[in-house]
């Protein structure tokens, strides 16, 4: 079978079974999250885009948020045939883009604070991080195969890494 | 925190008002640096959801070069100048030409330079643009150091997205467009000045202009 292609959105969570390709284009502060169960053949992506979903509606999507994203990309993993243990994550993300000297305003810095809420949620669930390429100040374009299980990080100026 | 969504068309005009005073000034200031005549288009008040904002600028994979500032005190805001990289490269080799009389080209200036002269050139503009408003509201304000980042506009607004996100799904931006007149064939300089009001500022603001 081909491998087909998906693009996400900001804010945008799915869950799909293999062969297939996730990608999610120019993450700024934002993160993504790759979730995947390579016996079960099965893969997510998630575009987060701020860690805490505090006071806000339970309209919003579920995907844009850390607290939120990660419990929910990992019950829609068990119900399509993956396990908790095979579970394994990867994210990218989470930059800084503008640094202003002797500014403090909390947008800033929202990328650093996405990357430690996700990494604590996951850890919260006894999901294993296996590897992340996070902050900085330069966006990132990420691609995520289910024919190798690696994530392609390209960079403005850096080029292109596999994690 | 003011409902965006229920704005009236009079209150989203009024806010279009304190733009327009605001790029003016802007316009004003950048003609002034590269000895140009600078067209500006009519700004506009827009409604955008915070999931759309690349695609509503252009194309989210674009490269571009911007310049941030906070504007803290009374109205507080941040105002960003974002510009096709191309854009920006013409426009820091224009303002060499002007300041040492003689032609440098873009690959053989450093970027540390590059950057130091859009960050020159933000900080003027931005300035202006917030000393006119300031002026009209009467209040008082202090601007950061400017910010410069390169790179596609998609991961460049995110930080517009991260402002609104918090509290909800929909920001309210100040929008316009600026060119630069008189260039070369085949040249353009061509910018948009972006004013993200901090949601808790816009009763304020509102208040002062006295349409709430």
């Amino acid at each position: 079978m081909a491998e087909s292609s998906i693009v996400l959105g900001m804010a945008d969570l799915m869950v799909v079974p293999a062969p297939v390709k996730l990608i999610t284009l120019g993450l700024g502060s934002c993160i993504g999250l790759v979730v995947y169960d390579s016996f079960a053949k099965v893969a997510g992506m998630a575009h987060i885009m701020l860690p805490n979903s505090r006071g806000l509606s339970a309209s919003e999507k579920v995907g844009k948020f850390a607290d939120t994203a990660v419990p929910a990309i990992i019950e829609e993993m068990l119900k399509k045939g993956a396990t908790r243990p095979r579970i394994k994550a990867k994210i990218a993300g989470g930059a800084q883009m503008f640094s202003l000297p002797g500014a403090s305003a909390d947008f800033l810095t929202v990328g650093a604070k996405n990357v430690a809420e996700t990494k604590t949620r996951l850890a919260r669930m006894g999901i294993a991080l296996i590897s992340a390429d996070t902050g900085g100040n330069k966006g990132r374009t990420i691609e995520f195969s289910t024919s190798n299980w690696m994530l392609k990080v390209k960079t403005l100026g850096k080029g292109i890494s596999e994690i | 925190m003011a409902e965006i969504e229920l704005f009236s068309s009079l209150q989203l005009d009024a806010i279009r008002e304190v733009g327009n005073i605001g790029t003016g000034n802007a316009a004003t200031a950048l003609s002034g640096l590269l000895s140009r005549m600078i067209h500006m288009d009519v700004p506009k008040t827009e409604l955008v959801s915070i999931y759309e904002l690349a695609e509503h600028y252009g194309d989210p994979m674009q490269i571009v070069g911007a310049v941030f500032v906070r504007s803290s005190g009374g109205f507080q805001c941040s105002l960003i100048f974002i510009q096709p990289e191309e854009d920006a490269n013409f426009m820091v080799e224009l303002l060499l030409k002007q300041q040492f009389g003689t032609s440098i080209p873009i690959d053989e200036i450093p970027q540390e330079m590059i950057d130091s002269a859009l960050t020159e050139v933000g900080n003027i503009v931005l300035s202006s643009f917030l000393n006119a408003i300031n002026l009209l509201l009467g209040t008082q304000h202090q601007i950061s150091v400017p910010g410069v980042a390169h790179d596609m506009l998609s991961s460049i607004l995110d930080v517009v997205a991260s402002i609104y996100g918090q509290m909800g799904e929909t920001a309210l931006l100040v929008n316009t467009e600026l060119s630069v007149e008189g260039l070369e064939e085949g040249r353009r300089i061509s910018g948009h000045i972006i004013l993200i009001p901090d949601p808790d500022s816009l009763e304020l603001l509102l208040r002062k202009l006295k349409v709430m």
